[in-house]
Formats: C-alpha cells, sequence, structure tokens
C-alpha cells in the first residue's frame, strides 16, 4: 500500500463503518435522525459517490478556489467596480446576496446531520465536506458584500435579511428551517442534495453566471462559480440515497420529490426570475428565465425521474403554466409594495415589454395592462413621489410557503380558503395545500404576516409594519430604481 | 369588522380588505377594487362570489354569510 496515492486506501477510510456491540445499531441512528425507512447497515453498505475526495486534496482544490476568488476581488472587487454596474443587475446582487449566505449557513446544520446520522461512513465523509463547503458560501458572500455597506446600505441585507420578520425573510426562514434545519439525514440527502442542488442551483448558478459575464459583473461571475464546483460534488450524495429510498419506499420517494420540487420552484421562480426578466439589463438578457427553466432545470429533471422510474409531479401542469406566470405575478405584486422589500426594482418600459411580450406570448397579454396602469400613474406622479405609485392595503399570504397569494393568473388566482381542527388557513395554490394536509401537524402552528397582524403581534398600519417587523427605514427600504424617471416615460405636466 | 381575502380579476396579489358585516357586498367590493387600482380595474356590471359561491352585490356581508378570512372574488360581470 503506497500512502501517497490515495486511491490505494481511500476505500478503506471512506466506507469506515463497523458493528456495534454495546449499543444497538437503531439507537446510534435512530429513524428520528436517519430518516424514514430505517435500513440495517447492510443495505446501505453499497451506497458510493463518484468524487471519493480525501480530506489533503479537499484542502488542497479548496485553497486554489479560495485563492482565485481572491484574486478576482483584488483585481475587479472594489467598490469603483461595483459603481460601475447597471442599477437593475446590482439590484438583483441585493436579491440574491441577501438570501444566499445565511441558508448556506443554515446547509451547515444539515450537512453536520448527514455527517453524524448518514447511514454510510462514505456517505458522512461526503457530508463533512459539504459542510465545510456551506461554511464557505456563507462567508465568501458576506465578505464581499460587506465592502459595498458603506455605498448602499441596501447591501447590508446580505447579513441582516434573516434576522428579520420581513415578508421574504419569513419565507425564505419557512423554506430554510425545514430543508437544511430540521430535516432528517434522508430527506435532507434527497430534498438539498438531489432537488435544490442538483435541480435547481444548476439554474441560478449556471444561468446568472453567464448573465454576471455578458454585464461584466466579474465578481459575481467568480462567486457563483466557485460555489457551484462545490455544490456539484456534495450534490452526488442525493442520487445515491434516493436509490435506496425508490427501491425500499417508492411512494415516500415520490413524496418527498413533489413536495420539495415545488417548494424549490416558489422560492427559485422569485430569486432567479427576477433577476433574468426584469433586473438584468435588457442587452444583456440571454434567455428567459423559462428557457432556462426548461434547458437547466426541466429537461434534466425529467431524465432523472425517468432513471429513478419516478412519476412526474402530480402538479406538473401546474407547475408548467407556472412558468409563464408565478414570477411576473410576484414581480408586479412586490413593484407596487416595493418600500416592503430591501432592493430597488425596476418599472419595465416599452422595449422590455415587448420582449417579455416575444418570449411569454401565452401570458404577456394579461400583464401588459398591468405595468401600463402603473406607468401611467407615474406620469401623473413626481418623479421620486413613491408612494403615489404604491399599494396601500395589507397584502396577503400563503399559510405554507409564506410567499404572498399571487398564484395561478390575474385571471384565475389559485389560493384557496381551509379550516383545519378550529383555524382558518388560506393557501396559495393546490401543491402548497396538498403539502399542508399531508403533514398538518408540521406546519399548523406557523403564523403569516397577516396572522401576526390579526394577533396584534404585527401592525396593520402598512408603514409601521414595514419599519417594524419588516426592519426597513427610509435609507433601506425598496424604491424605483429610476425614481420613477425612465427616457420613455414622458410626464403629462411641466 | 371582518378581515377578508380579497381578489379582483386582472390583478396578481390577493389582498387583506375589512368588511363591515352591516355593509352590503357592493361596498365591500368597491373597497377591493380601490385596493387593486394602482395595478387593475374593472369596468362595468361586478360579479362576487365568496369562496367559489356566487353571492348578491346588494346583500350585506352578514346576509351572505361571509366569515373572517374567507375569500372574496370581485370579478367582472354580465356578458363576458
Amino acid at each position: 500500500m503506497a500512502p501517497d496515492d490515495p486511491d490505494d486506501w481511500i476505500d478503506l477510510c471512506r466506507k469506515l463503518d463497523w458493528e456495534f456491540s454495546y449499543v444497538s445499531e437503531r439507537d446510534v441512528f435512530p429513524e428520528v435522525q436517519s430518516g424514514h425507512p430505517w435500513l440495517p447497515a447492510s443495505d446501505w453498505a453499497d451506497w458510493d459517490e463518484p468524487f471519493r475526495t480525501t480530506y489533503g486534496r479537499y484542502v488542497a482544490q479548496q485553497q486554489e478556489k479560495e485563492a482565485s476568488v481572491r484574486a478576482v476581488r483584488e483585481a475587479v472587487g472594489g467598490l469603483d467596480d461595483y459603481r460601475q454596474l447597471p442599477a437593475g443587475w446590482l439590484n438583483g446582487l441585493k436579491l440574491h446576496a441577501a438570501t444566499l449566505p445565511l441558508a448556506e449557513f443554515a446547509a451547515v446544520i444539515g450537512n453536520l446531520r448527514a455527517a453524524r446520522f448518514g447511514r454510510d461512513g462514505a456517505w458522512r465523509g461526503a457530508a463533512l465536506f459539504a459542510a465545510l463547503d456551506e461554511m464557505r458560501h456563507t462567508q465568501i458572500p458576506l465578505l464581499l458584500m460587506h465592502e459595498l455597506v458603506r455605498w448602499d446600505p441596501q447591501f447590508d441585507w446580505t447579513h441582516k435579511f434573516f434576522h428579520t420578520d420581513n415578508w421574504v425573510a419569513i419565507a425564505a426562514r419557512h423554506l430554510c428551517d425545514e430543508l437544511l434545519l430540521a430535516s432528517d439525514a434522508i430527506e435532507f440527502a434527497i430534498a438539498t442534495n438531489f432537488v435544490f442542488e442538483t435541480g435547481f442551483t444548476n439554474l441560478q448558478f449556471v444561468g446568472l453566471s453567464s448573465l454576471a459575464h455578458g454585464v461584466g459583473d466579474r465578481m459575481f461571475d467568480k462567486m457563483v462559480n466557485s460555489i457551484q464546483t462545490d455544490e456539484t460534488r456534495h450534490s452526488q450524495m442525493g442520487a445515491p440515497v434516493l436509490a435506496k429510498i425508490v427501491e425500499r419506499d417508492r411512494p415516500y420517494a415520490q413524496y418527498l420529490l413533489d413536495k420539495w420540487f415545488w417548494r424549490s420552484w416558489l422560492l427559485f421562480a422569485v430569486v432567479t426570475g427576477f433577476s433574468m426578466d426584469y433586473l438584468t439589463p435588457l442587452p444583456n438578457r440571454t434567455s428567459s428565465f423559462k428557457e432556462f427553466m426548461q434547458e437547466w432545470v426541466i429537461e434534466q429533471f425529467l431524465q432523472t425521474l425517468g432513471r429513478f422510474g419516478l412519476e412526474r409531479p402530480w402538479y406538473w401542469d401546474t407547475f408548467l403554466q407556472g412558468l409563464d406566470h408565478y414570477h411576473h405575478m410576484v414581480y408586479a405584486s412586490a413593484y407596487s409594495y416595493r418600500s416592503s422589500v430591501w432592493f430597488n426594482p425596476v418599472l419595465p418600459g416599452p422595449d422590455e415589454r415587448a420582449w417579455l411580450r416575444a418570449k411569454y406570448p401565452d401570458s404577456w397579454g394579461d400583464f401588459d395592462p398591468i405595468w401600463e396602469r402603473i406607468a401611467a400613474r407615474w406620469r401623473e406622479s413626481d418623479p421620486g413621489n413613491e408612494f403615489a405609485v404604491h399599494g396601500t392595503a395589507i397584502v396577503s399570504f400563503c399559510d405554507l410557503c409564506q410567499m404572498v397569494l399571487s398564484n395561478g393568473t390575474p385571471r384565475e388566482n389559485t389560493a384557496s380558503v381551509l379550516d383545519h381542527e378550529g383555524r382558518r388557513y388560506v393557501f396559495c395554490s393546490r401543491p402548497c395545500r396538498w403539502i399542508f394536509e399531508r403533514e398538518p401537524e408540521r406546519y399548523a402552528g406557523h403564523k403569516d404576516v397577516v396572522k401576526r397582524v390579526l394577533a396584534g403581534e404585527a401592525p396593520g398600519n402598512l408603514l409601521a409594519l414595514v419599519r417594524e417587523s419588516f426592519g426597513l427605514r427610509h435609507e433601506t427600504w425598496g424604491k424605483d430604481a429610476f425614481g420613477g424617471v425612465y427616457p420613455w416615460l414622458q410626464r403629462d405636466r411641466a | 369588522m371582518i378581515p377578508v381575502y380579497g381578489f379582483l380579476e386582472g390583478d396578481t396579489i390577493g389582498l387583506l380588505i375589512l368588511a363591515d358585516e352591516q355593509e352590503l357586498l357592493a361596498v365591500t367590493a368597491a373597497k377591493v377594487q380601490v385596493a387593486a387600482r394602482l395595478r387593475a380595474a374593472l369596468d362595468g356590471p361586478l360579479a362576487l362570489f365568496i369562496n367559489g359561491r356566487a353571492v348578491e352585490p346588494e346583500t350585506t356581508v352578514q346576509q351572505a354569510g361571509l366569515k373572517a378570512l374567507d375569500r372574496l372574488d370581485v370579478r367582472r360581470g354580465g356578458a363576458r
């Protein structure tokens, strides 16, 4: 055996498992932590993933990546470099920057649970490396964006976001707490490693990296590329776990896939859909969000389902309809309640709307009149008079995903009300309601923003809600990215 | 006052609306329209629905059985 050639000894180390004599295997790997179905170690003995990394190799590779990120930061990651980027792109950056680092930090916890309760030594080792990955995914955006806080306080939300009761933060925490903090090792592997990372971060990282390159944001391009190379490795833990669960409890595997594909889709539609279809300047757009979804998510996801002998989620038609509608529904809503978010959205002008009509011929006809009305309101208002072009009523939220009730289409919103054990719940969509009804004990106690207002735990006045619950003040709450001043928007009066 | 989820046809979001038990549903529907007017508006006769059940605009909230956190839809009425 040659100690300097890891291929000679790696499997002896990474498949390090043994039989217990003083405690039972069920006590060492309780189902509540290791996951369902509980299988004896012998059933997991063939678990494997392709990277087969040693700690030495891991450290060497990561050191190279860190040096590369640092070099790009020193070259093009300064304040002056960011100042030159388009306003819309910078606001997409604020949106991503806020949702990324602390979610990644929560993923450290999920991976560490798998590093302890995963059922095979190789799985546990790979999860440990993944936990270390997630630490750097937390630290890199915090480091890069910190430089920008003194220039623009909205970048402070890179760290602050998850610590507020902002409605987007509530939705993000509701997802991440369940996905990353509360899932047992099996659900974590299928939900996070397989669905979320294999399915969706491909879209976010590959697609956005390409856009960043086009816009000239080399720092963001480098950051997401650096993170994606880690994701590619630890996403490989998901497939062997899914394969085992399909073999032993196919309905449960199908349920986890259906549930987490839907939950992941809603988050990505908002974060990535906004950036691709609204915040990236028109000359830099290469494809629509829908086209990216079709190329990077759907094709791969369907191939994977076929490989594992699983069915398409029962809501597949609803999902496909959502590709044409959901992020447009939420963006128009968020724009008209922009003081409730920490970034500045862009009003799509005639050229952008023509592009959107070409990319979304089946749905844009329902959205164009909405933007025409909003633009007309700006024409009647003074530049910068944000609240003249702003919603005033309290908006409502889904009791499962915690996002605004903006699913379906402008013609037919799909929200529905459910009475459960003396309480009333509302859901934005049939899949959200279905997820709730499968495990009501998991979700029933959570209060959305409206329930908090009605319980007297949050202000009912919109401005007070924005300040006191959403954690925003005038300097940081969202405004139109151009103050309502656009070359194409001629005001009716001098 | 009863909080209800108001949806205006053509709009992108559900809104929290406060309804008085004694007011006509037409009044509540007008509140939905005002709350959504930045994004959408309906002209002409309206059709109202509580959790999918058609109701008359000239009945009161109480008579129509509109309860807290019900869904109230305000849609285009008459010939479509």
